[in-house]
């Protein structure tokens, strides 16, 4: 046996010692040590020794297979580097991989998300088909209010039993509040981003889809300065450390009092340009205090409790954010778009 | 709504210094949205007074005529259509760049051949009148050269308020409203509301007239007025000019005064022609009435409109527009001032529906005070009799009150404003700021009794949050400080379908390189129809907005071969993933009302959809993608094809399977058909995965977390061996005999699949390494041997299955 192996090798080192190329070399690496090769053959046969002579057989062929992987990987080693050998341009690209990329609306509702879980909010979800009295009537918008009009909800073609349609495309992220209320009682503190869709013909400006994200904290002794506060903390983290804060009176049924909040125009910081529309300031969400219609429809005394709510178009801030000027790219599904972000 | 600053200053004093735009950011701070300012004299920008210095005939036109014009600086060749134009004349002269208020631009022309550097205007082109017979001829003490708002004497500014920020204050669509506001946030003393002296309302004589009111709903109150001796002429300049400067178009003095006092006060009036009319009438219209409207449109009466009748056949619709037939006329010389309050809800409802919407409708859809209807008419007709000293009052007013207010005085403790603010803004303050918008408050102890004035409380003051909103917005929101939230730890659950999301999201954009889209959640019926889906099972939307986007999705799908289309002539190959939710008709998981009644299904899918060149690679990619987002998620979770019980009628025949986890069906694939393709006119292949989220979420939530597997110690032994089978046998029914046969093989993988020569017609070759491994030991040859004999022997009986000899 250590013969036939002593043999094997002495041909293989011949033939070896002649190569002068790879395609030879892996010529030869078939013929003896690959799978199917002579090695292999050889080796194969140790079973058929007497159990005392294989220990000896077995050793034997280990020290002539070492010494045959150790010579044939110097020759290809060196064949290599000689195949290589030559300039290398270091500046050619390296091996292209594809990206894939997340919707622009996504990562901002992300970094939104993140911010307002280090301020201890939860991320809520809701239905976008609603019913007229999660977003409407527990909202304090009565039957007729001018809100509810055709003009501005879908109507989803299912009649109630008095042969009304009552069930809408949600036209706010505030349908969430009460279920919320209703879910988890107080205190709360959540934020609900998410579709919402307006009966409304589109263009550059408009659109029927779209998206915002609502934010609810309800709590005893909760006032108007603590609002102002939580939306200071968002004009920074959207805008930069100087950023700053105006609110004004704004009317909506499901607060009292209402206000919409402006930042400092980021582009401009203040002094007024095309994006502020020259008054340094940008309009970037509504808010005020829960009415307390709402709370007692969430099942929570507004004599005990208050609480503040606010919302955002997360569509304008992702338009601000890259300098997009048409709302209507987002649902365009072209990736011209898409693979920008 | 345009304000005039000059007519605001009628009733409130502002300081002088204060520039239009401290001004409107006064009301913009604190009331309503100013959307901007505009000083008069801008209106008539490039607009001077010209002499008429030659007229000739127009060579190549009858009716037109060539002038020159001296305007100081130059003398300007002029075509001019107007007949009455002659030398000497002094006129208004738009040069060239002016913008007219009726939008007309001017620009250097040519006019039959002849060239024009300017316009001549004519009354109604410049926003004064509505006479266009001949250009407006200026008075003697016109100057060459001045500008044409220096003549006019304007020196008004006027504001632009946002009209949806006053949605809430009806007291607000009238300049006396807003000048008590000013004069609050200003404090300023108000003067009170002009009205006639009582000598002046002693009716003469008796009129016939009589007013019933059927539904006391639709009208709290109405009054009727008859007055006779006047007549139509033009409004005196004064009442022209404010109409103007508040963009009214001045029609004639009986109608025109009845607009300024409705932007005076905020009562809208409408002025009949009084012959014929007696009898008066407030009620709903019936079926099928109609009326012809003083615009001369001819307008079916929706359901529940409100109509005014004389005789009880309709001549006005109530709050809204009034008829043509009883319409001020040249002739008229007698006139009913109608001065009531409809109800808003029918009012809005119907102007909605007749898609007619006018001043006065916007303000009686805002709720108006029935107070209001009394000082409206005293004021119009203080003002009639100062235009027709003629004039009389025929009889006695009919005043039908069908309301009744009790002001009722709302609690507000002092240190509930102080709590709810964050600020305390001391009581006379507080006093002083209520008192000064019209609210009575009287002190009891530490509470403010406070009652609403009549024009608040009929709408949008009612409890102590809207007592709260006066005081923090007279402050001003700006002056409450930011005060830190004191913490309250979250007590709500994890998000945890949100952190599956975001997972799903992560790998399917990185490992997977695909692109997210977002889409509509409406499709058509036209692709639906391609997709040989059923339109009859869809939910649809009662009012769309275009036929692209009526029915609510079923699947990801059908919008997704949309966004093929739109990127296929950019990218030969690419993937695309969405996650969203989809409607059925039946019931879901959210409650409709307290009731119970539950809504729609909407639960949400993950679609991921592959298109390229070649029909196989993309159901290959599209396979692979859904096994790396499910094996991202549990790498030692079984993932499985299966066939698909009913496939969907787009997929190519035979092409479609159902993806399982865990043992648990969470989705399909499929290849779309060529003749799907060919319907929405795809030139690329497409493949399409569907996964339901809910039972994604289900798994993620039940599967237990990943447990460590040490690295095994003993090597594994990996066996080659190929298989002849029917190429109808199915992969995954062969491998899972392969894979579950016998504990010591960890691993099936198939590494290559062969049809062709040698095997025989109808034959396929799957090969597969079969790795063995025992934690425990090194596993001997002849152990493995015998499994895979028995293995052998197992797929032979099964399949029918021959081992290929390589």
């Amino acid at each position: 046996m250590k013969n036939k192996l002593e043999k094997l090798r002495d041909e293989f080192l011949e033939g070896l010692a002649d190569i002068k190329d790879l395609s030879s070399l892996r010529e030869l690496e078939l013929k003896y040590i690959s799978r199917k090769g002579k090695l292999s053959g050889l080796l194969s046969e140790l079973k058929e020794i007497s159990a005392d002579l294989r220990r000896e057989a077995g050793e034997a062929a280990n020290s002539v297979k070492r010494e045959m992987m150790e010579k044939f990987d110097e020759v290809r080693a060196s064949l290599e580097k000689k195949a290589e050998g030559g300039f290398v341009d270091p500046t050619v690209p390296g091996e292209k991989f594809e990206s894939g990329q997340l919707h622009p609306i996504t990562l901002v509702r992300r970094e939104l998300e993140d911010f307002f879980a280090t301020l201890g909010f939860s991320v809520m979800d809701g239905p976008e088909l609603e019913s007229e009295f999660y977003n409407f009537e527990s909202l304090n918008v009565p039957p007729h209010h001018p809100a509810r009009d055709m003009q501005d909800t879908f109507y989803v073609d299912i009649k109630n039993k008095q042969g009304e349609y009552d069930l809408t495309m949600r036209t706010q992220t505030s349908n969430e509040q009460v279920r919320a209320m209703q879910k988890y009682g107080a205190p709360l503190k959540a934020i609900m981003p998410g579709r919402v869709f307006r009966c409304e013909a589109t263009d550059a400006r408009h659109e029927h889809t779209f998206y915002q994200l609502e934010g609810v904290v309800i709590d005893k002794n909760i006032n108007f300065g603590h609002m102002k506060n939580i939306l200071e903390a968002v004009g920074k983290k959207l805008y930069g450390p100087d950023t700053q804060l105006r609110m004004r009176p704004k009317f909506y049924p499901f607060v009292e009092p209402g206000s919409n909040g402006e930042y400092t125009c980021f582009l401009c910081q203040g002094k007024g340009c095309r994006v502020c529309k020259q008054t340094g300031w940008l309009e970037i969400l509504g808010c005020g205090l829960i009415h307390p219609n709402v709370m007692r429809a969430g099942g929570i005394d507004p004599e005990i409790y208050s609480g503040f709510a606010f919302g955002f178009g997360l569509n304008r801030l992702v338009m601000l954010k890259y300098g997009i000027d048409d709302i209507r790219v987002f649902n365009s599904g072209d990736l011209r778009f898409l693979k920008q972000f | 709504m345009y304000l005039s600053i000059n007519w605001l200053k009628d009733f409130v004093k502002i300081p002088k210094k204060l520039t239009p735009d401290e001004l409107a950011s006064v009301l913009t701070l604190h009331t309503v949205e100013v959307e901007g300012w505009q000083a008069q004299s801008e209106t008539y920008k490039q607009v001077v007074v010209g002499r008429v210095l030659t007229v000739a005939q127009h060579p190549n036109a009858d009716r037109l005529r060539l002038t020159t014009v001296d305007v100081k600086k130059e003398t300007l060749s002029i075509v001019c259509g107007a007949p009455n134009v002659a030398v000497g004349q002094k006129v208004a002269v738009a040069l060239i760049g002016a913008v007219l208020p009726n939008g007309l631009e001017i620009k250097e022309s040519e006019i039959r051949g002849e060239k024009s550097y300017g316009m001549i205007c004519a009354q109604d082109e410049l926003g004064l009148g509505t006479d266009h017979e001949g250009i407006m001829v200026l008075n003697d003490n016109a100057k060459v050269g001045q500008t044409f708002a220096d003549y006019l004497g304007l020196k008004d500014t006027t504001l632009e308020i946002d009209n949806k920020s006053l949605s809430n204050r009806g007291d607000l669509w009238g300049h006396y409203g807003m000048a008590r506001e000013l004069g609050a946030l200003l404090k300023a003393p108000l003067l009170p509301y002009p009205q006639p002296d009582e000598k002046l309302l002693e009716a003469e004589g008796k009129a016939e007239l009589s007013v019933k009111i059927e539904n006391k709903k639709a009208c709290s109150r109405y009054i009727a007025v008859k007055i006779e001796n006047v007549k139509t002429i033009e409004s005196p300049a004064w009442l022209k000019e404010r109409l103007s400067a508040v963009g009214a178009r001045p029609v004639n003095a009986l109608v025109d005064i009845t607009n300024y006092v409705m932007l005076d006060s905020g009562q809208p009036l409408h002025a009949f022609d009084a012959t014929g009319i007696s009898k008066l009438g407030v009620r709903y219209s019936k079926d099928d009435e109609g009326l012809e409207t003083l615009d001369g449109k001819e307008r079916m009466l929706p359901e529940e409109t409100i109509v005014i009748t004389n005789n009880n056949e309709p001549i006005a619709i109530a709050g809204i527009m009034g008829g043509a037939h009883s319409a001020i006329k040249d002739s008229t010389e007698s006139i009913i001032i109608e001065a009531a309050t409809f109800d808003a809800v029918a009012v809005r409802k119907a102007s909605a529906r007749l898609n007619l919407r006018t001043d006065a409708s916007m303000r009686f859809e805002k709720t108006l005070d029935p107070h209001l209807p009394e000082i409206a008419w005293k004021r119009a007709w203080q003002i009639i009799k100062g235009v027709f000293p003629e004039a009389r009052l025929a009889g006695v007013p009919v005043d039908i009150i069908n309301f009744e207010m009790e002001p009722v005085a709302i609690a507000v403790d002092f240190s509930w404003l102080k709590k709810s603010l964050g600020k305390d803004i001391g009581r006379k303050d507080t006093v002083g700021i209520l008192e000064r918008l019209g609210f009575t408050v009287v002190i009891e102890g530490n509470v403010l009794m406070v009652t609403a004035p009549t024009w608040r409380a009929v709408k949008d003051v009612s409890i102590k949050e809207d007592i709260l909103e006066e005081a923090a917005r007279v402050i001003g929101y700006n002056e409450i400080p930011s005060l830190p939230l004191a913490a309250t730890l979250s007590q709500l659950p994890d998000n945890q379908e949100m952190e599956l999301e975001r997972k799903i999201q992560d790998v399917l954009s990185g490992t997977g390189h695909l692109s997210e889209t977002y889409n509509y959640s409406f499709v058509s019926e036209s692709a639906l129809t391609k997709l040989h889906f059923d339109v009859n099972n869809y939910l649809k939307l009662v009012n769309p907005i275009s036929e692209q986007h009526v029915y609510l999705r079923q699947s990801l799908l059908t919008n997704m071969l949309q966004n093929v289309r739109t990127n296929q002539f950019n990218y030969p190959e690419f993937g695309l993933f969405e996650i969203g939710r989809v409607f059925l008709p039946i019931a879901g998981e959210y409650y409709k009302d307290e009731k119970g009644e539950l809504m729609p299904y909407q639960g949400k899918r993950l679609g991921i959809l592959v298109a390229g060149p070649d029909g196989n690679n993309v159901f290959n990619r599209a396979k692979g993608l859904a096994e790396l987002m499910l094996s991202s998620l549990w790498p030692q979770a079984r993932i499985e094809l299966t066939v698909l019980e009913s496939s969907p009628l787009w997929v190519e025949k035979g092409q479609a399977a159902a993806i399982s986890c865990a043992g648990k069906e969470i989705g399909f694939t499929g290849r779309l058909s060529a003749e799907v393709a060919n319907a929405f006119g795809l030139k690329l292949k497409v493949a399409y995965v569907e996964i339901n989220f809910k039972e994604l979420m289900a798994l993620y939530l039940s599967l237990p977390a990943n447990q460590y597997i040490e690295a095994p110690k003993y090597p594994p032994v990996t066996r080659d061996i190929a298989f002849v089978v029917d190429e109808k046998i199915l992969y995954n029914d062969f491998w899972k005999v392969l894979i579950d046969f016998h504990p010591l093989i960890v691993k099936a993988e198939l590494f290559d699949v062969y049809t062709g020569a040698g095997l025989g017609e109808g034959m396929k070759s799957l090969a597969f390494h079969l790795t063995y491994q025992d934690k425990e030991r090194t596993l001997t040859a002849e152990e493995i041997d015998l499994i895979q004999a028995d293995l052998i022997k197992r797929c032979q009986d099964k399949f029918e299955a021959q081992v290929r000899d390589f």
